[in-house]
C-alpha cells in the first residue's frame, strides 16, 4: 500500500510516494496544469503508476492516504482572479476593509508616494449595510434588520455575485446575528453562492483583521471549492478510496469537506509543511532547534523551528492582504533558482526579486532568456552539470550562462565572468542570510543556535554557503530536497486550531468560563474528529492562551498545561504536549493559568529582552489545538558503507571555490552508503538536485541518505540542539 | 560607478542590516508599548546614527521624531564627551536642550560601543500619554511659555553603564500622569535600543570595525552622489509654495503661513522658510530642528522611489533649510511647541511639496488629508481608572501624486503613512465609548485629473461619565491641504458634538464638554488632488460614482462628467460638451 502526497506548486506539481511496506520513497515531477491544477495532479500521480508498474486505477487503489499541498488560493489572491464578491455588514461601518488602518508601507518605503492605491478585493458598491449593533459583552444593542439583509442579499444577487462576506462589529462575541444573516444570504440566492461569516472563519476580535481574514476566505472560495470538488471527482473517478487530507496553512491537515467552507485556511498550504519535513529530518539524528530554508525557482521559504515545535504567527500578509488566522510562520522573499541579476544605479550587485521563472527560465536553457540567475551562476561556477540538470531532463547551454552574465554584471562591475558568477553565488546567499537573521531576531532567537535544513531545487547547492555566513556549524539535506515540503506533508500531524476571545484582566478572571471556553473547544474537536472516524481518545489537545501586560496592545501566545503543577523543567522543555487525552473537568484551572503567565512573563523577556513582572496581567485569547497523531512511517533505510565514499566517485569537474578554479570530485549520490563522508569540496549528484560542499565542510550521509554537512572544526552539537 | 573599498556584496549586505535594524527597533516597541498613540497608531521612530552624528538609517516613523537627529545625536557626543560608556541611556525631549520637537516625544539615546569604541547611536522616540504640563496629552494651547506644557528633560543619563538610574526616572515620572503606563513605554523604547546594540556588536563581530566604517562611508557617499545626479536634471531656478494652517491655538482663527523658497542650483537644493510668519503666541511654533526634518522629509519623495528606503546623512548633504530665527519655522526659547507636529509642522511639508511640484511637475504631490485628533480626559466607570484617549481615525486621507490617485485609508502627511489608525473593537473594549459610524464620505476628496484620498465621517458616543475634550491636534477647519498642478486642495473639515437632535459645532483649537450620552463627531476632509479635474478620464469618474466616492452632480459641476445614473454609464456626448465649454476637449475615453 502506498501513501502520497502532492505539491501543486507555481511550476511544478510535486509527487511523493511512500511505500508502506518498504519505507522506500519516490519522487515525481509534473509540470503544473492551471486553469485546472487537478489535471496535473492526475498527471503526476499517472507518472507515479507508471514507474510502479501501474495502472492508474490499479496504483490509486493501493493508496490509503493522499495528503495533498496547494498554492491555488495563494495564487488566486496573486494572480487577482479570485470570485465576484459582496460583503454584509454593520451599518456604518463597510469601510473598514478599504480603510484598513491606514496601512500603506506594508510593502513599500514611507518616501515612496508613487504607488497606487490598495484595491480592496470587495469594491465599496458591493460593501452593503444592515442595521445591527452587538456589544464586545456580546450583548445585543441594536438587534439584526432581516429585511434589511434581505435587501442586501437581492441587491448582491443583481450584481451577479458568486460569494458573500458577511461581517459584523464584535461578531465574535455573539456569532447569532451573522449566522441568522448567512441563513438570509442563502434563502435569497440559493446554494450556489458560497457563503462566509467572520465569526466562521476567525472568531477573535479587531474588526479589520478579521473582516480582512474572511475577505480573502471569501474571495478564494469559490475557485477553492471548485478545484477541490473536481479532484475528488477525478480521483474517484481513477479509483481512489482512500482518504484525501487537505494541507493547511496552520502547518495541519483536514478533511476537503471542512476546508471549502473556509479557503482561508489554505493560504500557504504548501510551504506550510516546509517546517514539518525539517522537524522529522532532524529528529532523526536529535537535532531540535532547526532553520527550514525551502529553495525554489522564484522564491526562498524560511521558518525556525525552536525545540521541535512547528512556528507559527497571527501576524501574516499575503500581499496586500492581512491575513490574521495562525498560519504556519514562514517568511518568503524573492530569491531562487530563477531570480535575476542586475546592478543598479548605486553600482550594487543585487538578485531578485525579479524571476525568470520557469519560462523562459535562466538564460542557460536557452528558452530566450537573457538575463543571468542564480542557476546560470550555478552552471558557471561548475556546480550544476550541464547534461544532469533535474537528472537530464533539461539540457543547459552554458555559452548562455557566461554570455548574460558576462553582459548584464561582469562587465559592468569590471569583473571577470568567474567572478562574477561568484559574486551572484554570495550576493544571493547574504540576502538570504540577512532574511534569515531578521526572521530569527524578530524572534528572540540566535540564528547560531539552529541547524540548518535545505531543500527546495537549489537550497542543497547554496545551503553550506549561507551556513558559512551566518556561522551555523551543522547543514541537513534530505535526499528528498526538491520536494521537500511534500515530503513535510507526511511528517504533520491532522488536526485543527480553534481559538475563542475572552477579554479580561487576570484579577478578574472568571476560571469557570475558562474552563467552559476549552471544553466547548475540546467538544468541537471532539465531534469534528468524530465525524473523520477518530475516537474521542485518539484526540490530543495542546492550549495556549494569548496574554499581555494590562495596557498593552499586542498579545504573546503562551502554553497554557493541561495538567498544571507538573514540573516540565526537568524535561528542559517548558513547552507543554498533552499526549494523551485527558478529563479536562480534573484540571486546576487558576493553576493552569498562573503557571500560563509564568510562562509570559519569560516569552516576554525571550522576545524582547526584558518583562514587567510587576504590572499585571490580561488575558485575551484562548486557543486549542486539536490533533490526532499521524500515522507512523518509517523511511527505507540503506546500508552502512564505513566512511569511504570513492566507490561512489562518478568524475571529476572544475568548479570555482574562493575565486579559485578548483578540479572538484563529483558523486553519485544515489551510490553512497550511510556512513559514508565526503570532504569537500566536492559535489553530490542526486537525480533532482545537486548537492555543493564547500572546502570548508565533510558530508556525512546518514541511514535516510540525508547529507549531514558539518562546518570544520566545529565542535559537537550547536548549543541546546539536543536534549 | 568608481571602485569602493568595500566589496559591493559586503556593501549591501551591511547597508540592509542597518535598514533592518531601524524597523526591528520599531517592531519591539509595537509589540510591547502600552499607549495607543505608539502601539497602535504607530506615533513613534527609531534610527541610527554614527559617532560623528551622522545619519546613518532611518527606515520609518513620523518625520519630526528623527529626520533632524543628526543635531541632537552630535549635542549629545559633544556634552557628556568623555562620559559616555557602553549600557548608557539618555533620555531627552528638549526642544531647545537637545533638538526635540515637543515636549511629548521622549526620545531615547543608547551610545553603542565595540571594545571601547564608540561606534554608532541608537535613537528610539515615541510619543508618551503624558508628559506633565496644564492638560493631558500635550495638545493644549495657551501655555503661558513652554515651561506650561510639559516636563523638559534636556540630555540625561538615565541608564550608567548598564545601571538603571531609578532616583532619575522617578523625578522624572512623578511628573507625569499615569506614571505606570509610561513607565512600561520607557521600557519599551529602551529594549529596542538593547536589540538594536545587540545586532550591531554582531555586524561587527562579523566585519570588523573598519569594513563597517568603510562601507558606512560609501552608503552615504553613494546617496548623496545620487542625489546630487538627480538635482542636477531638475531646472535651476527658484519655485516657491505656501500653506496655511487654522491660527496658532491662542489668537483663535487668524491664518499662520508658512511659505518656502525651493531653489535648485546644479545638484543643490536650498529650501528657505525666511517668508514664513513670525514665530507666534500660540503653540504652533517649530524649533528649526523640526521644520528641517519636514524639509528634507519632503524632498526625498521626488528622488527615485528605487532607492527610497536608503535615505542617509548623504542625501541630506545637498540641502540647505533656511529659517530665520525668530520665525514659526525657528522658535526661540521661551516660545510654546506642544501643536507643532500638527499645526505648522505639516504646512512646512505642505509648502516644501507646494514648491518642489512647480519644479518638478511630473512628480507632483497634493498635500494630504489635515489631521483631527482631540485629547479625551476622564474617568472610566467600569475601572473607576483616569484615562486618556485620542486617535487618528477621523483624519482625511492621502494626497494625490501625479500618475496615481491619493491611497485611501493612508493619513497624517507628516508621518507618510508610518501613523496608523485605530481599531472600533479595541476602542470599546478600551474606552468608555462606541463607535456610531465610521466611514468614506462622497466628494470629501480634492478634485483632480489624480484626486486625494477620501476623508470620513466617525462618530463616538460617551458611554461613560462626562469628560473635557482638547481639540487641540487638530487643523483644517479654514484651511486646506493644497493640491498640486491644476488638482483642487483637499475639502475643509469640521468636527461637532451631537446633543440629542442639536448639532454644535466643535472648533479646534477648543475645549468642549462632552456629557455622558452625547456624541463626538468629525468630518474630515480628504487629500488634494493633481492635475486638472476636467482631464480626469471619465472612466474613472464613473467607477467613482458608482462606488459613492463621488456623486453625480460632483461629477458635472467639477469633473465635468455627465452620467446616466439609471444606466450607470457615461454620457458621451454631454461630457464632451461640458468639456468642451470649459475649454477643454476630452482627452480620454
Amino acid at each position: 500500500m502506498y501513501r502520497i502526497a502532492v505539491d501543486v506548486g507555481g511550476t511544478f506539481t510535486d509527487c511523493l510516494v511512500l511505500d508502506e511496506q518498504t519505507g522506500d520513497l519516490r519522487q515525481f515531477k509534473s509540470p503544473t496544469t492551471p486553469p485546472d491544477p487537478s489535471i496535473g495532479c492526475i498527471d503526476a500521480l499517472a507518472k507515479a503508476a507508471t514507474a510502479y508498474g501501474l495502472a492508474l486505477p490499479a496504483f490509486l487503489e493501493r493508496v490509503t492516504l493522499l495528503i495533498h499541498g496547494t498554492t491555488l488560493a495563494t495564487n488566486t489572491l496573486i494572480n487577482e482572479d479570485g470570485a465576484r464578491t459582496g460583503m454584509i455588514t454593520t451599518r456604518h461601518f463597510r469601510d473598514m476593509l478599504e480603510i484598513r488602518r491606514g496601512y500603506k508601507n506594508v510593502r513599500t518605503s514611507m518616501y515612496n508616494v508613487f504607488v497606487p492605491p490598495y484595491k480592496p478585493l470587495i469594491p465599496r458598491r458591493l460593501r452593503l449595510e444592515a442595521e445591527e449593533r452587538v456589544l464586545y459583552t456580546g450583548e445585543v444593542h441594536k438587534p439584526l434588520n432581516e429585511d434589511e439583509v434581505r435587501e442586501a442579499a437581492r441587491q448582491l444577487g443583481r450584481e451577479g455575485i458568486e460569494s458573500v462576506a458577511i461581517g459584523f462589529l464584535h461578531a465574535y462575541a455573539n456569532t447569532a446575528h451573522e449566522r441568522r444573516a448567512a441563513e438570509i444570504v442563502e434563502e435569497e440566492l440559493g446554494e450556489d453562492v458560497y457563503v462566509t461569516t467572520s465569526s466562521q472563519i476567525l472568531p477573535v476580535w479587531r474588526e479589520w483583521e478579521r473582516f480582512s481574514t474572511m475577505a480573502v476566505s471569501a474571495y478564494t472560495g469559490p475557485a477553492v471549492k471548485r478545484y477541490l470538488l473536481a479532484l475528488e471527482d477525478r480521483l474517484a473517478e481513477n479509483g481512489f478510496a482512500g482518504s484525501l487530507m487537505m494541507m493547511l496553512s496552520d502547518g495541519l491537515v483536514e478533511t476537503v469537506e471542512n476546508c471549502i467552507p473556509r479557503a482561508v485556511y489554505l493560504i500557504g498550504s504548501g510551504p506550510a509543511a516546509a517546517p514539518a519535513a525539517a522537524v522529522h529530518l532532524g529528529s532523526e539524528t536529535g537535532h531540535k532547534n532547526l532553520l527550514s530554508f525551502d529553495m525554489g525557482g522564484t522564491s526562498i521559504d524560511i521558518g525556525v523551528v525552536m525545540r521541535g515545535e512547528i512556528p507559527t504567527t497571527t501576524e501574516g500578509w499575503v500581499q496586500d492582504e492581512r491575513v490574521a488566522i495562525k498560519m504556519v510562520d514562514i517568511v518568503s522573499a524573492g530569491a531562487g533558482g530563477g531570480s535575476i541579476a542586475w546592478v543598479d544605479s548605486l553600482g550594487l550587485l543585487r538578485v531578485g526579486p525579479n524571476s525568470a521563472g520557469g519560462d523562459p527560465g535562466p538564460a542557460c536553457y536557452a528558452k530566450g532568456g537573457t538575463a543571468p540567475t542564480v542557476t546560470d551562476a550555478d552552471l558557471v561556477l561548475g556546480y550544476i552539470d550541464p547534461d544532469f540538470f533535474l537528472g537530464g531532463e533539461i539540457p543547459l547551454d552554458p555559452g548562455l550562462a557566461v554570455s548574460a552574465i558576462v553582459d548584464k554584471v561582469a562587465d559592468p562591475l569590471g569583473m571577470t565572468v568567474e567572478q562574477a558568477a561568484e559574486a551572484i553565488m554570495t550576493a544571493v546567499s547574504s540576502f538570504t542570510a540577512d532574511e534569515i537573521n531578521e526572521m530569527a531576531t524578530r524572534r528572540g532567537i540566535d540564528v547560531r543556535d539552529l541547524t540548518l535544513v535545505a531543500g527546495g531545487g537549489a537550497g542543497p547547492a547554496h545551503a553550506a554557503f549561507i551556513a558559512d555566513i551566518l556561522g551555523l556549524p551543522h547543514v541537513i539535506v534530505p535526499s528528498v530536497a526538491s520536494t521537500y515540503s511534500a515530503f513535510g506533508m507526511f511528517a504533520m500531524d491532522v488536526g485543527r486550531n480553534y481559538a475563542r476571545s475572552y477579554i479580561t484582566r487576570f484579577a478578574d478572571l472568571d476560571t469557570d468560563r475558562v474552563q467552559a471556553l476549552y471544553e466547548e473547544m475540546e467538544q468541537e474537536a471532539i465531534t469534528g474528529f468524530g465525524e473523520m472516524g477518530y475516537r474521542a481518545e485518539d484526540v490530543s489537545f495542546a492550549r495556549t492562551a494569548d496574554l499581555r501586560y494590562i495596557g498593552q496592545f499586542h498579545e504573546v501566545e503562551v502554553e497554557m498545561p493541561l495538567d498544571p503543577g507538573q514540573d516540565l523543567s526537568e524535561t528542559a522543555e517548558k513547552t507543554f504536549r498533552a499526549s494523551v487525552f485527558r478529563d479536562a473537568g480534573g484540571m486546576q484551572m487558576l493553576d493552569a493559568v498562573e503557571e500560563a503567565i509564568d510562562n509570559f512573563h519569560a516569552k516576554h523577556y525571550d522576545l524582547y529582552t526584558f518583562n514587567m513582572p510587576w504590572q499585571g496581567v490580561e488575558l485575551l485569547t484562548f486557543r486549542l489545538r486539536a490533533t490526532v497523531p499521524k500515522a507512523p512511517f518509517e523511511l527505507h533505510r540503506i546500508p552502512e558503507g564505513g566512511p569511504d565514499p570513492s566507490a561512489a566517485l562518478k568524475s571529476h569537474r572544475d568548479c570555482w571555490f574562493g575565486g579559485e578554479r578548483v578540479p572538484t570530485p563529483i558523486f553519485d549520490g544515489g551510490r553512497l552508503k550511510a556512513g559514508n563522508q565526503v570532504v569537500g569540496p566536492a559535489i553530490i549528484e542526486e537525480p533532482t538536485t545537486t548537492v555543493v560542499v564547500p572546502g570548508s565542510f565533510t558530508a556525512t550521509v546518514d541511514a535516510q541518505r540525508s547529507y549531514h554537512l558539518n562546518r570544520d572544526g566545529a565542535v559537537g552539537e550547536p548549543t541546546g540542539g539536543t536534549t | 560607478m568608481r571602485p569602493g573599498p568595500v566589496d559591493p556584496i559586503t556593501l549591501s549586505t551591511i547597508w540592509n542590516s542597518f535598514q533592518s535594524m531601524g524597523r526591528e527597533m520599531r517592531y519591539v516597541i509595537d509589540r510591547t508599548a502600552q499607549n495607543y498613540l505608539i502601539a497602535q497608531l504607530h506615533d513613534m521612530a527609531a534610527g541610527i546614527w554614527d559617532a560623528q552624528a551622522r545619519t546613518i538609517a532611518v527606515p520609518e516613523g513620523p518625520t519630526s521624531m528623527f529626520l533632524s537627529q543628526q543635531f541632537s545625536v552630535e549635542y549629545i557626543l559633544d556634552k557628556f564627551g568623555d562620559d559616555l560608556h557602553p549600557g548608557d541611556v539618555i533620555i531627552c525631549n528638549d526642544p531647545y536642550k537637545g533638538y526635540c520637537n515637543h515636549l511629548p516625544d521622549w526620545g531615547f539615546f543608547r551610545p553603542i560601543f565595540y571594545e571601547d569604541e564608540l561606534v554608532f547611536v541608537a535613537l528610539t522616540r515615541g510619543h508618551q500619554m503624558d508628559t506633565g504640563g496644564s492638560f493631558p496629552g500635550g495638545y493644549f494651547p495657551n501655555g503661558y511659555d513652554i515651561h506650561a506644557e510639559g516636563l523638559m528633560i534636556p540630555p540625561t543619563k538615565i541608564y550608567d553603564r548598564g545601571r538603571e538610574r531609578t532616583d532619575v526616572l522617578e523625578l522624572i515620572w512623578n511628573n507625569v500622569r499615569w506614571p505606570d503606563g509610561v513607565k512600561i513605554d520607557n521600557y519599551a523604547l529602551m529594549a529596542a535600543l538593547q536589540v538594536c546594540d545587540n545586532r550591531i556588536v554582531t555586524l561587527l563581530d562579523k566585519y570588523g570595525v573598519p569594513t563597517v566604517k568603510d562601507a558606512v562611508e560609501e552608503m552615504l557617499d553613494r546617496m548623496e552622489a545620487n542625489v546630487r545626479a538627480q538635482l542636477a536634471e531638475v531646472p535651476d531656478g527658484t519655485y516657491y509654495g505656501e500653506s496655511a494652517t487654522d491660527d496658532d491655538g491662542t489668537v483663535l482663527d487668524e491664518l499662520v503661513w508658512v511659505r518656502c523658497a525651493a531653489t535648485i542650483k546644479g545638484d543643490e537644493l536650498i529650501l528657505d522658510f525666511s517668508e514664513s510668519d513670525a514665530q507666534r503666541k500660540g503653540f504652533v511654533n517649530c524649533v528649526y530642528s523640526s521644520t528641517y526634518s519636514r524639509a528634507v522629509a519632503g524632498s526625498f519623495l521626488y528622488f527615485d522611489p528605487a532607492y527610497s528606503e536608503f535615505h542617509n546623512e548623504g542625501s541630506m548633504r545637498p540641502i540647505t533649510v533656511v529659517a530665520p530665527e525668530g520665525s514659526v519655522c525657528n522658535a526661540q526659547y521661551p516660545a510654546t511647541v506642544g501643536g507643532s507636529p500638527v499645526n505648522v509642522g505639516t504646512q512646512v511639508l505642505e509648502a516644501t511639496v507646494n514648491a518642489l511640484s512647480k519644479a518638478m511637475p511630473d512628480k507632483a504631490i497634493a498635500g494630504w488629508g489635515r489631521r483631527r485628533g482631540h485629547y479625551i480626559a476622564g474617568v472610566d466607570p467600569r475601572t473607576g481608572e483616569r484615562y486618556v484617549q485620542t486617535t487618528t481615525d477621523a483624519d482625511g486621507g492621502s494626497g494625490a501624486v501625479w500618475g496615481y490617485d491619493g491611497f485611501e485609508g493612508a493619513m497624517g502627511m507628516s508621518g507618510l503613512g508610518s501613523i496608523q489608525r485605530g481599531s472600533v473593537e479595541e476602542i470599546e473594549i478600551r474606552f468608555p465609548w462606541r463607535a456610531v459610524r465610521y466611514h468614506y464620505v462622497p466628494d470629501m476628496s480634492g478634485a483632480g485629473r489624480w484626486r486625494g484620498g477620501s476623508g470620513m465621517l466617525w462618530e463616538v458616543e460617551n458611554v461613560g461619565g462626562d469628560v473635557g475634550v482638547a481639540t487641540g491636534s487638530s487643523d483644517g477647519d479654514l484651511t486646506q491641504p493644497p493640491g498640486a498642478v491644476g488638482g483642487e486642495d483637499g475639502p475643509l473639515s469640521r468636527m461637532y458634538v451631537r446633543r440629542g437632535d442639536e448639532i454644535i459645532p466643535a472648533r479646534t483649537h477648543r475645549m468642549v464638554q462632552i456629557k455622558s450620552g452625547e456624541i463626538l463627531g468629525k468630518v474630515s476632509g480628504g487629500g488634494g488632488g493633481v492635475g486638472d479635474p476636467t482631464e480626469r478620464d471619465p472612466d474613472k469618474v464613473l467607477e467613482d460614482v458608482r462606488n459613492e466616492w463621488v456623486t453625480p452632480s460632483h461629477a458635472r459641476s467639477v469633473y465635468k462628467v455627465a452620467i446616466d445614473t439609471e444606466t450607470m454609464t457615461v454620457d458621451r456626448d454631454q461630457t464632451r460638451m461640458l468639456r468642451s465649454s470649459t475649454g477643454e476637449t476630452e482627452t480620454e475615453t
